[in-house]
């Protein structure tokens, strides 16, 4: 199932996502993204790389990358609590398929969700990079964000968060 | 279509390198007969690969160079050097052509049509500089003549969904033919295998067409059946009514028509023309095709199998030392000796299993020598050099991988040696060294390592000239006083060339700084040695795999690293107060000063005054440094698994491997670390 972009999401009907929550904020991801949910195990930090690279976890004999959701937007790093998840998701990135584990504070639900009814995201854009968001869905009294899961866990980010960190660096000296 | 077509290149592939090899041995030994029966059994098989494969433009190319070597075979025609280059040339063509078997591209095109004309001329023996006897039956090859073809298919021939009464419907189109089949008698009904085959045939059949197109016929049976073809008259005899009622008589009976006594017939009908009687072929000079070929048993002793399959078999071997690692780990904690036995014996057995798997990941370095002797043979010819080419260790094995790595980097040093450093015959002859220049290839272990060196006898390498290019480069100053070794080591540098005139052989701008580059890859070393006349040596060090490595399992703030234990040297402990109120970050270790690089600090770990570190001094390149670790836990095999590409800038950790209770203890590169170190002192240092 391609989510590449939006206008795709429309055609299809009824669409199985994930909700979880990040501070006070829901998120939602296309179920067919998500391998499985994990418990936190024990995380190896990779020094000097990131903070949002929290590190490296063993799953089932694979290294798998952990990143700190929270931090990708730009909020303070995931305080570790008996709800704390990793989402492991595979992402697509230059036609190659990658998979690393997402930290989120809570996971909510599966729910069905008519994808005709996703709003588009609104165009001046909230605090977050638009491309990271899908579309909205309206769910009683809150609004839950679909993320694009290619496009916030893209390596291309990770040179342009290395690129400013040494920029910073340069500053400082 | 694509994966067969895929499966056909690749093994064409292997044909063509199989080819190359044995013409050059051949080159050495033009008289060696089952070289000659080695190249032409290739050729044939390449093209019944191809024709398979409706590539008839190859196959049809190669049979015209296949005809060639049937004719050195059967001893009709010499082999001439000239009959091997053109050989050689076919076989590059080939190379080519089997990525585009419809000659498409325009040079591929031209030089396919002046190849065959020239392989045409040769099987015409058309060349005047290799005369050769012409034996009279070659003409007769393609006159009229009566076969007896015994065809006995093995019992599982129909399961592969062969049909044999198409191959005999096929024989009968060549002409008028009288077939016999008999049947193997079923001894037990209850136990009879339905799908195997009991039919057998003789054919007798009358044509013009040669003895090879009736083999063609059974091109893609002849490794499941018995086929026994001879050709006993050189005129028909089919249509003989006295023959074929004297044939059908003794047909009658069940056991099989003996050769010899087809001929007893028809020797025995009386001839009309008195010439008949001796056009009976004498069978002994026939010589029977016996299709048992020793192709066969080669075939038994390895089989094939795709590296994805053993890159599949090696990551759980990988798997299974793993979890063994945790049961070990298990067992230690918990009391039962019967548990203790249990896990003892696993650890062997998978340890075991580990080296046979890895064993089968290994290749021998001879697969790539084939390449370098012909590359050699071309570029003496070129050069105008008289150049052997030695090659010892052959049978020294490396992680495929690595072998496929280290091709083009040694193509290229084997080049740089050609051009640069072996003389012409007669500039040698007044060095007072013999005419014929030497390489050598050579290939040995060492401890976990495997060494290639290559050895010219050429003029060396002058370090004067190299020091003075070094300075006009920028690399180093006038003043600096740098060893030989030092200076040599220039030589990899980007944008490094000596040879004055950048010859068409080697120097096109890539240049041994690529050579380091893809060695540096495959975690070796290269390093050179050389002295004025009397040649030079590079030698090559590679790690024997690079996914199993032994190492030196450490912590640092309770993380856990492992170091590869062929670089560590010795290991000390000092205290933590030497190490951070030391400005010239050297200490006195076996009255040596050491550099050393402290990883707490490295890696952004906190640091204490109090307490002591273990320094761990390793090797790199030539110097020693000393890296400073919480503490040392012990020797570990460490199954090195790729960091995902999120960490593609930390390239320090090289990989990562699972402990036995399951977390993960990260692979350093010490290479990488010092280099990073040395970047961060040069940058403090600029401040």
């Amino acid at each position: 199932m391609k989510t590449e972009d939006g206008n795709e999401l429309l055609i299809g009907q009824t669409k199985s996502f994930l909700s979880f929550k990040l501070d006070s904020e829901h998120f939602a991801i296309p179920v067919m993204k998500i391998m499985e949910i994990l418990e936190v195990p024990k995380i190896t930090k990779v020094p000097q790389a990131p903070v949002f690279l929290v590190g490296v976890i063993n799953l089932r004999g694979a290294v798998l990358p952990v990143i700190d959701t929270r931090v990708k937007f730009g909020m303070t790093p995931i305080d570790f609590t008996i709800n704390t998840c990793i989402l492991v998701v595979n992402i697509t990135f230059n036609d190659e398929e990658i998979m690393v584990g997402a930290l989120v504070d809570f996971v909510s639900e599966v729910f069905d969700y008519d994808e005709r009814k996703i709003k588009p995201s609104p165009t001046i854009v909230t605090k977050y990079r638009s491309d990271y968001i899908e579309g909205m869905i309206q769910e009683d009294d809150h609004f839950m964000m679909v993320l694009n899961i290619d496009k916030v866990f893209s390596l291309n980010d990770l040179e342009s968060i290395v690129e400013t960190k040494i920029e910073k660096t340069e500053e400082l000296l | 279509m694509d994966e067969l077509k895929a499966t056909y290149i690749q093994e064409a592939q292997e044909l063509l390198e199989n080819l190359e090899s044995s013409l050059l041995v051949l080159e050495d030994n033009p008289s060696d007969h089952s070289n000659i029966e080695q190249v032409f059994r290739v050729m044939h098989t390449l093209k019944g690969n191809s024709s398979m494969f409706g590539l008839s433009v190859i196959a049809e190319f190669v049979h015209d160079l296949e005809t060639i070597y049937d004719k050195i075979r059967q001893s009709k025609m010499d082999l001439s050097k000239g009959i091997l280059n053109c050989t050689l040339a076919a076989l590059d063509h080939l190379k080519l052509i089997i990525f585009d078997s419809d000659l498409q591209e325009a040079g591929n095109k031209e030089n396919h049509y002046r190849l065959i004309s020239e392989i045409r001329l040769y099987a015409d023996g058309g060349n005047e500089s290799t005369p050769f006897q012409m034996n009279s039956s070659e003409v007769e090859d393609r006159s009229m003549g009566t076969y007896f073809i015994h065809f006995e298919p093995n019992s599982d021939f129909l399961l592969n969904g062969s049909n044999p009464l198409l191959l005999i419907n096929e024989l009968a189109e060549l002409g008028p033919s009288y077939v016999v089949p008999h049947f193997k008698t079923v001894e037990d009904l209850s136990t009879f295998d339905p799908t195997s085959c009991i039919a057998s045939w003789d054919i007798l059949v009358e044509t013009d067409a040669s003895m090879d197109a009736i083999k063609d016929v059974f091109i893609f049976a002849e490794d499941d059946a018995r086929i026994d073809i001879h050709k006993f008259m050189l005129t028909g005899i089919i249509q003989n009514e006295q023959f074929l009622a004297k044939a059908k008589a003794s047909h009658l009976r069940p056991e099989h028509l003996v050769l010899e006594e087809i001929i007893e017939i028809a020797a025995s009908i009386p001839v009309e023309e008195n010439e008949e009687k001796e056009q009976l072929v004498d069978v002994q000079a026939a010589a029977p095709v016996s299709k048992k070929s020793i192709e066969k048993e080669k075939a038994i002793s390895s089989i094939r199998v795709s590296s994805d399959k053993l890159d599949e078999l090696m990551n759980l071997v990988s798997e299974l030392v793993t979890t063994q690692a945790s049961l070990s780990l298990f067992s230690e904690n918990n009391t039962s000796a019967e548990l203790e036995v249990i896990s003892e014996n696993i650890e062997k057995l998978s340890r075991r299993l580990r080296d046979i798997s890895f064993g089968m990941t290994l290749v021998q370095i001879n697969n790539m020598f084939a390449r370098f002797q012909r590359l050699v043979r071309d570029m003496s010819d070129m050069l105008g050099k008289e150049v052997v080419f030695i090659t010892e260790g052959g049978e020294t094995e490396l992680d495929k991988t690595i072998i496929e790595t280290l091709t083009d980097p040694l193509m290229h040093i084997i080049r740089n040696s050609m051009d640069h450093g072996i003389e012409k015959a007669d500039v040698r002859e007044q060095k007072g060294k013999p005419r014929q220049g030497m390489v050598k290839l050579k290939a040995y272990y060492s401890g976990i390592s495997v060494f290639i060196q290559i050895i010219d006898d050429g003029k060396g390498i002058d370090v004067r000239k190299v020091r003075e290019k070094a300075i006009s480069k920028g690399f180093m100053r006038e003043e600096d006083e740098l060893s030989d070794k030092e200076i040599f080591d220039f030589i990899f540098y980007p944008g490094f060339s000596t040879a004055e005139v950048v010859t068409d052989v080697s120097g096109r701008g890539v240049g041994m700084d690529v050579v380091k580059r893809n060695i540096t890859d495959l975690k070796g070393t290269i390093s050179v040695e050389s002295k004025p006349d009397h040649g030079t040596t590079l030698t090559i060090k590679l790690p024997l795999s690079l996914s199993i490595i032994d190492g030196l399992l450490v912590d640092i703030s309770g993380v856990k690293y492992v170091i590869p234990l062929s670089v560590v040297r010795k290991c000390y402990e000092v205290k933590n107060e030497d190490m951070l109120k030391n400005f010239n970050k050297l200490l006195l270790l076996d009255e040596r000063q050491v550099p050393y690089i402290n990883l707490r600090q490295e890696f952004e770990y906190e640091v204490a005054m109090e307490g002591n570190s273990q320094l761990i001094v390793v090797s790199d390149g030539d110097q020693e440094v000393g890296i400073s670790v919480d503490f040392i836990v012990g020797e570990y095999q460490a199954v090195v698994k790729p960091i995902s590409k999120y960490y593609r800038n930390q390239d320090f950790v090289s990989g990562a491997t699972i402990l036995g209770d399951g977390s993960i203890a990260l692979v350093i590169d010490t290479h990488k670390i010092v280099e990073l170190y040395t970047k961060h002192v040069k940058m403090e240092g600029k401040l």
